[in-house]
């Protein structure tokens, strides 16, 4: 009996560089061997080009995922992966972007970009992978950090109210609006996987496990406990509604497909389509 | 068992156990120690080694391989490559 002695994605990773640096037991690996199950179907039959695949991340844990991927990519500014992107797909409308970030590189720094992106329905995918803190810099607060979590840079509690990204973008011009969480590998899988078909603006949020630091703020050191404690707040929807678009440790948080819609791309409209 | 082959980069330690049905293989240098793939077993299949990887983490052994049902929920919730599962026959 012939024993396979490599990995399904092995091909699709940059074998010198595995293991990752991520800690043990982060959410990230999880997602992007979701991301790149989905990639490699889509490949297979034919709908993707690999040699046109190019990936961009800014700074953090998640924006590292380009580091680990055996295909095009770039590592630029935090919060400057989606203008990054932006050129390169106005330069050449062949490429397939996809563009990997946390929440504070995506919706933090980079959230003007995001909103702007989202506004003209340019023609990349978006991944933004929420673990509720910077991560990579030791924990401080980010706009998804929910209210009243210590953190290094909110020592009393978090005072603020965090944004729902799902709900800004769903609220401009994406053409594709989903969420799903590392404990849902399948749904990543999935979603991805129909963003990988279609044109303009689509927006994945993933929600991520932080063990190491933000396990840490809310005291869920352990991976599998806290893997556990987020697979229990995760609750399926089929097509929900954007008002239905919750994200809260509390009272739960809805993953699902938000928005699907067939508006005519920025490259498109360029192109002569109807405005 | 532990068996050491060749990939196109490397060479690798494998862990690697079949039922009738499937095989689960561990590959042992790309573990962290993590527990998901114990945790998230539906079948209890399998189990942390006693085997020292060369980072210093315990990689998990499929004790129970008669038990696997072949859904690779371990295979999709390893954060680092390190699992993978083969329909044998
Ligand atoms: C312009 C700039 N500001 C600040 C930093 C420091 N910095 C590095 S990573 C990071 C935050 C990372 O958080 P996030 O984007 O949420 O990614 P994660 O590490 O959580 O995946 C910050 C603020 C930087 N590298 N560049
Ligand atoms: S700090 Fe958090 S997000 Fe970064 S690698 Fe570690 S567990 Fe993952
Ligand atoms: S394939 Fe399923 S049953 Fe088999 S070891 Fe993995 S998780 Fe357990
Ligand atoms: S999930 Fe992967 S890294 Fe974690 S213990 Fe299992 S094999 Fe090791």
């Amino acid at each position: 009996m012939a024993i396979t002695y490599t990995h399904p994605l092995d091909k699709h990773l940059r074998l010198e560089r595995i293991p990752t640096l991520y800690c043990p037991g982060c959410g990230l690996g999880i997602g992007l061997g979701a991301m790149l199950r989905a990639l490699d179907k889509r490949i297979s039959e034919g709908v993707i080009d690999p040699r046109k695949v190019f990936w961009v991340g800014g700074i953090g844990c998640t924006a590292r995922m380009v580091f680990y991927v055996n295909y095009d990519a770039a590592h630029v500014i935090h919060g400057r992966s989606i203008p990054f992107a932006i050129g390169a797909v106005l330069a050449n409308p062949e490429l397939k972007a996809i563009v990997v970030g946390g929440d504070g590189d995506i919706a933090g720094i980079g959230g003007n970009h995001l909103v702007h992106a989202a506004r003209r329905n340019i023609d990349m995918i978006v991944v933004m992978f929420t673990n509720f803190v910077y991560a990579m810099t030791g924990g401080q607060v980010a706009p998804t950090t929910p209210r009243k979590v210590k953190t290094t840079t909110t020592p009393y509690g978090n005072p603020e109210y965090p944004m729902n990204a799902v709900k800004l973008v769903g609220s401009l011009n994406a053409n594709y609006v989903a969420r799903a969480s590392v404990t849902t590998p399948h749904y990543i899988e999935q979603f991805f996987y129909k963003a990988l078909g279609m044109s303009g603006f689509r927006f994945i949020e993933v929600v991520s496990t932080c063990p190491e630091v933000y396990g840490r703020h809310i005291g869920l050191r352990d991976p599998v406990e806290m893997y556990n404690e987020l697979k229990k707040r995760v609750k399926y929807k089929h097509k929900p509604s954007l008002e239905e678009a919750e994200i809260d440790w509390e009272k739960g948080i809805v993953i699902g497909e938000f928005i699907e819609r067939n508006n005519p791309s920025f490259i498109e409209i360029l192109r002569g389509g109807q405005a | 068992m532990v068996f050491t082959g060749l990939t196109q980069q490397s060479v690798i330690g494998l862990i690697t156990r079949s039922s009738s049905k499937y095989r689960v293989n561990i590959i042992v240098d790309r573990c962290k120690e993590c527990g998901i793939c114990i945790s998230v077993c539906p079948t209890k299949v399998l189990e942390r080694s006693n085997i020292l990887n060369k980072y210093g983490y315990h990689p998990p052994e499929p004790v129970n391989i008669d038990k696997c049902i072949g859904c690779k929920l371990c295979e999709y919730n390893c954060p680092d490559f390190a699992v993978f599962i083969e329909k044998v026959g």
